[in-house]
């Protein structure tokens, strides 16, 4: 565990969006046997609700680019101005260059200004900031853009009833810039690599790249689940007790970090995994359950990389001591004491998908020229 | 906790509109799933503070086993 303290950081504005198109669990009765009872037990014990999904042609460089505009135009700030950018997701758009990079054009900013991205996804927005808050507080940079968020929906097919109706898009954008004011934040964060594999895509990086036998491959679970060579597979099991061990013992060391008691918190915004497991972490972490919303994940529901922000920019009333508690893929966990009085809160508002993107096959005839030395 | 509570409270950790008793087969209850596994787990950690893993439920069988190891 590794905690850590910065001074003179402020989050200034934040903003997310999810795609157009969302699914209702209530319309999906056919994966319940067609029967009402076992949908409604399913329901109240995981929260099932309504999750929003991106068209094949959109990634998460686009949502999150869409959404620095929205910001930065309703705070009025210059993106000429902008000194760093730090892009957190696990579904990136392309093997490489980096989405910093792509996001950097996109956005027309500066050539003065250092992008990079992070690969991670449940607890990544906590690394994010905490780097926004190193390259701040040390006067590295006068400011940072993190854009966050994921397309998890993107790597499984919503025949597969073990991870689709679990996750839906969403992605944010975060302004962060030096505050002459004190303003402390605080910073817990940790690691267990040894559960690497309990979140994986296992097939088309540099280790096992795809080829006919991944591309082809089809395999079912116990339960009927299909699974092929491009899926993202969680071991739920495995990663409900990582997260039962370290999340409610997270949110206590980040207040402690923060020299704060429940009493003093506005908001827990907490990974909405699922209902019961943010349930179980604020009954064991001990925390008002009133403060740590669960309903997010029913309306939005497992946002990867957003979630914590969803949480946040789902609230509308204004905030000041809040504690992000985040955990994931890694595995690996974050926790951040912040105060964000003064934060502008831009909500959660729709992606509106630009109606002249390129298909896939126009993408691919594309890059099929640049290779030749047709295109430039 | 009683007897007659803990059936109670496993009714209700379960979500399950059956009669549950010590000899209860898990495996007959159409909600016995892995959601019911992880509440479950939740629960006797909550409620007796024993923790459990995956691998403990391979030998789990009846309400009656959770018990024992809530150390009824």
């Amino acid at each position: 565990m590794t905690v850590s303290s910065f001074n003179h950081v402020c989050l200034s504005g934040i903003k997310t969006v999810v795609p157009e198109h969302f699914i209702d669990i209530d319309n999906e009765i056919q994966y319940f046997d067609n029967n009402p009872k076992k949908l409604a037990r399913q329901k109240k014990m995981i929260g099932y609700g309504r999750r929003y999904i991106t068209d094949e042609n959109t990634t998460v460089t686009d949502m999150a680019v869409y959404a620095a505009k929205k910001l930065l135009e309703e705070m009025q700030i210059n993106r000429s101005g902008i000194e760093s950018v730090i892009f957190v997701n696990q579904s990136p758009d392309y093997p490489e260059p980096c989405d910093a990079c792509i996001a950097h054009d996109k956005l027309g900013l500066n050539e003065e200004c250092a992008c990079f991205s992070v690969s991670l996804g449940c607890s990544g927005y906590v690394y994010a900031l905490w780097l926004a808050h190193s390259l701040i507080a040390s006067k590295a940079v006068r400011n940072c853009l993190i854009l966050a968020g994921d397309v998890s929906t993107r790597k499984i097919e919503q025949t597969n009833r073990k991870f689709a109706p679990v996750f839906g898009d969403a992605c944010s954008a975060s302004f962060l810039q030096y505050t002459n004011e004190e303003k402390t934040a605080s910073f817990v964060l940790g690691t267990r690599g040894k559960g690497w594999n309990k979140i994986v895509m296992p097939f088309g990086g540099i280790r096992i790249p795809h080829g006919k036998d991944t591309v082809s491959m089809r395999v079912a679970d116990a339960a009927g689940n299909e699974w092929n060579g491009r899926s993202a597979i969680m071991k739920g099991e495995d990663v409900f007790n990582f997260t039962m061990d370290v999340a409610p013992a997270l949110l206590n060391d980040t207040m402690k970090a923060a020299n704060w008691r429940a009493d003093d918190v506005d908001l827990f915004a907490i990974h909405q995994a699922n209902k019961q497991i943010v349930e179980n972490i604020v009954s064991k972490a001990g925390i008002p359950p009133e403060k740590a919303p669960v309903d997010v994940f029913s309306k939005y529901a497992n946002n990867s990389t957003n979630s914590v922000v969803t949480v946040v920019c789902d609230q509308t009333k204004p905030l000041k001591n809040v504690v992000l508690c985040a955990f994931g893929i890694g595995l690996s966990w974050g926790g951040a004491a912040l105060d964000l009085s003064g934060m502008y809160n831009g909500g959660i508002s729709t992606y509106v998908s630009p109606k002249d993107k390129p298909t896939r096959e126009q993408q691919i005839q594309y890059w099929a020229k640049y290779f030749k030395g047709e295109e430039e | 906790m009683t007897n007659e509570e803990f059936l109670t409270e496993m009714q209700d950790v379960l979500q399950t509109e059956e009669d549950l008793s010590m000899d209860t087969v898990l495996d007959g209850l159409d909600e016995w799933d892995s959601l019911s596994v992880m509440a479950t787990m939740a629960f006797l950690e909550k409620s007796f503070g024993v923790k459990t893993t995956m691998k403990d439920y391979k030998d789990i069988k009846t309400i009656g086993d959770i018990a024992k190891k809530a150390g009824l």
